[in-house]
């Protein structure tokens, strides 16, 4: 037993190696912040595009409902490896996209926030449009009937009210997401897995991962108990009636 | 007489196999009040909702101010090829279940419409939005949120809404239908003002007493055709089908 | 789903995990030793002796499980002759494979290790089997002829090795970068995210010969020596491999295998420091 915790929990190691697992994590937490963001947005418009009325749009709506299917299908450690893998190679693409070294964060960085993007693009999209389906279609019809156009409904009434719906679901995405980006570190970038393993082949020991398994734990656990009280808020609100429900 | 206002011509409508409406011809004439009577499944709401092209309808005609909205550009399969523009903005309607958007006040949801698809200015809009309020009895809940209000006044709020958008017609769909029994007063009065003041108006309803004091005609639709047509008090106290006397006195009676 | 059709669909899944379950577990496993130090024999060479390797690394290691070729493999077939045993070779991540023998996950690591201080605390080395140095790798035609070249550039080298240690000591990089397997380093090389790649010398020549559009841009002398590693109460084990291991640089054989897969003579040092001198 006295070896599990020399494995695990040897602080002399984990205080060495503290300030350098530290400003790993915020590696994971730069990651998560720039993918988080752009994520959101990819979301919102492939719930949209996924929302439009014409027959014209049929092709983009089925594109669309592709794209969603296909990048929840497919794990995210194989399109991290994907992307690094086989982009750099892309000769048409001019160098400074295809290997991007922008605001001095190195390729494997842009290629772990591309994956994240485009696999969490497709999930948000589907917090999104639980959301805009949960508005009644009576606020659409009322919309359309005073003349708005399909996308001006969209804008004032449809969107606004079901970003009020998300917040929770889309927490739990975006945990998710804080947790995936560790998978970056398989593409080379120096995030807190990496540091950890490189301390654990060094010195023999865990105890470095099980600090970072401990940072993670101080956000995401809390993370995870927001969902759960603003679910059960929303709840409460449902059932005291501030919602009106169609009949 | 002059052209009517509204000319409704073997309107078909179908919801997959379910064939809703079968051929229903009516003529509605400006400032003219029609009032719709009928079981359910009779196709009434169906027939307000091909007049604002909620439902397209698959066959027929439907002439609004001469205009035959039924026909576009194209194949006439998907929603732009009917004039929905030219519809939408002489057409209003008011919803059984009010449809006010809940996240905007009382103000914004009359205010909305115009400034967005009218581009009236913030001032323009909010100076007849107030003035539409007043008219219908709420000038002093302009802030208010729809949750606070009472289900009387969010339809007329919704009615100011509708009217904010300065249509021709006026579209009722059994808007007192859900509202507590006391509140249904208000509403009905708003809307027999409205009358009064020359709207044209159809109302599907169930409240005779205003079908009888209100329209100018009363409409019978049952199977989804015209059974009877007529002035109130014809159809309501002498109705000559069965089937109409037959729904009467199951509505007489309550 | 009603109630009936979820518990039906769990019962569905729960069987085919039991059979899948049922087929991996009977159809020859291959995890070592543990605390088992040779149970089975197989044909011809005597007990099996599981050694932890992490594969592919050519060409000291490659290949497919079951067909495993390279110089760390056909040497210690060879030693595994003269001892009466018969090695299995284990594919493990290096990282944690000196670990990984010292708690007897398998009885020996061979995978072009080098003996260090470090892992001296927690594994004992045989005699030294391997002379070895760094390479500094670049792909043809680069402006970089050397370590001190290295300077501000983007660096990659395989996690857990001595040429990131050699990276991290003396090449003043703008970014080391730590890849998972070596191959993932030479790759990154040929794709360009990297501008050169410090790694063994024999795996940075099998790499300009086999994969092409690189080159060795300078060798770096490290007097490093490779060792077989078993745990450290694997007195008797040690022993037996170090006897093997004299014999087969003694009769010949080293130096043939090593020819096959260097294209050159052993150095004569490890004459010497094989056989513990």
């Amino acid at each position: 037993m006295n070896v599990f915790f020399e494995q695990y929990f040897d602080f002399s190691i984990m205080g060495e190696h503290f300030g350098e697992v530290f400003e790993a994590f915020l590696e994971n937490l730069l990651i998560f912040l720039v993918a988080g963001v752009i994520a959101l947005i990819w979301g919102l418009v492939l719930a949209l595009l996924r929302q439009l009325p014409s027959r014209k749009a049929m092709p983009i709506r089925f594109l669309t409902i592709a794209y969603i299917d296909v990048l929840r299908a497919i794990p995210l450690l194989i399109i991290i490896l994907l992307i690094s893998g086989g982009v750099p190679f892309l000769n048409f693409i001019p160098k400074d996209i295809r290997i991007p070294q922008w605001f001095g964060k190195p390729d494997p960085f842009w290629y772990g926030v591309a994956a994240l993007v485009f696999v969490y693009g497709a999930y948000t999209a589907e917090v999104y449009r639980a959301g805009i389906e949960a508005i009644p279609r009576g606020q659409m019809e009322a919309a359309r009937s005073l003349g708005m156009s399909h996308f001006q409904a969209m804008r004032h009434i449809i969107v606004p009210q079901a970003v009020t719906k998300i917040p929770a679901p889309m927490l739990n995405e975006l945990i998710s997401l804080l947790k995936d980006t560790t998978l970056v570190s398989v593409i080379a970038l120096s995030e807190s897995v990496l540091i950890s393993r490189e301390i654990l082949a060094e010195q023999l020991n865990s105890s470095a991962l099980t600090l970072t398994a401990a940072f993670f734990l101080v956000i995401c656990l809390p993370g995870a108990r927001l969902v759960d009280y603003m679910i059960k808020r929303n709840q409460g609100k449902v059932a005291r009636g501030s919602h009106i429900e169609v009949a | 007489m002059a052209e009517p206002m509204l000319h409704l011509k073997g309107v078909h409508k179908r919801f997959g196999q379910l064939e809703v409406l079968k051929g229903v011809d009516l003529e509605v004439q400006k400032g003219e009040v029609i009032c719709i009577l009928g079981p359910s499944g009779s196709g009434k709401s169906t027939l307000l909702r091909c007049v604002n092209l909620l439902e397209p309808p698959e066959q027929g005609e439907i002439f609004l101010e001469g205009q035959d909205i039924c026909k576009g550009p194209g194949s006439g399969t998907g929603e732009e090829s009917w004039n929905l523009d030219f519809v939408r903005q002489r057409v209003g309607m008011v919803f059984q279940q009010f449809n006010l958007f809940p996240h905007k006040t009382a103000l914004q949801n009359v205010t909305l419409a115009p400034r967005r698809v009218l581009n009236k200015s913030k001032s323009e809009a909010e100076e007849k939005g107030r003035a539409l309020l007043e008219r219908v009895g709420l000038g002093d809940q302009l802030g208010q949120y729809p949750e606070t209000l009472s289900g009387g006044q969010q339809q007329r709020v919704a009615i100011a809404r509708a009217l904010a958008m300065e249509p021709h017609v006026m579209l009722f769909d059994e808007v007192t239908s859900a509202l507590d029994p006391e509140l249904v007063k208000e509403v009905l009065d708003t809307m027999r003002e409205l009358a009064e003041e020359g709207m044209t108006m159809l109302v599907v309803t169930h409240e005779i007493g205003f079908a009888r004091e209100v329209g100018d005609q009363v409409v019978f639709m049952d199977g989804g055709v015209i059974v009877e047509q007529g002035a109130p008090a014809q159809v309501l106290d002498h109705p000559r089908e069965e089937r109409t006397q037959k729904f009467l006195g199951l509505v007489l009676e309550r | 789903m009603s109630r009936t059709r979820l518990t039906a669909v769990f019962a569905v899944l729960l069987v085919a995990i039991g059979l899948i379950a049922a087929g991996c577990g009977g159809g020859g496993s291959t995890t070592g030793g543990g605390s088992e130090t040779g149970a089975e024999t197989s044909e011809g060479g005597g007990e099996k002796l599981t050694v932890g390797s992490d594969i592919p690394y050519p060409p000291f290691e490659q290949g497919k499980k079951g067909s495993y070729t390279g110089f760390d493999v056909e040497l210690m077939g060879a030693i595994g002759e003269e001892i009466g045993r018969e090695p299995e070779f284990i594919d493990s991540s290096f990282e944690t494979i000196f670990r990984d023998v010292a708690q007897g996950k398998f009885e020996a690591v061979m995978s072009a290790a080098t003996i260090t201080e470090e892992r001296e605390k927690v594994v004992a080395f045989s005699n030294p089997y391997y002379l070895s140095e760094q390479a500094i790798l670049v792909a043809e035609g680069s402006s970089i002829k050397g370590l001190a070249d290295l300077k501000g550039e983007v660096v990659g080298a395989q996690q857990g090795t001595t040429g990131l240690e050699l990276g991290k000591e003396k090449a003043e990089a703008s970014e080391l970068r730590p890849y998972p397997e070596g191959p993932d380093a030479i790759n990154a090389l040929k794709a360009g995210t990297v501008a050169a790649v410090i790694i063994d010398a024999p795996v940075a020549a099998n790499a300009v010969e086999e994969t092409g559009g690189v080159e060795v841009a300078e060798k770096v002398p490290t007097e490093e020596t490779y060792g077989i590693a078993v745990a450290k109460e694997n007195t008797e084990l040690l022993e037996q491999i170090n006897e093997g291991l004299a014999t087969v640089l003694g009769n010949g054989k080293y130096a043939q295998i090593y020819e096959k897969w260097f294209k050159e003579a052993p150095p004569k040092e490890i004459f010497s420091l094989g056989k513990g001198e």
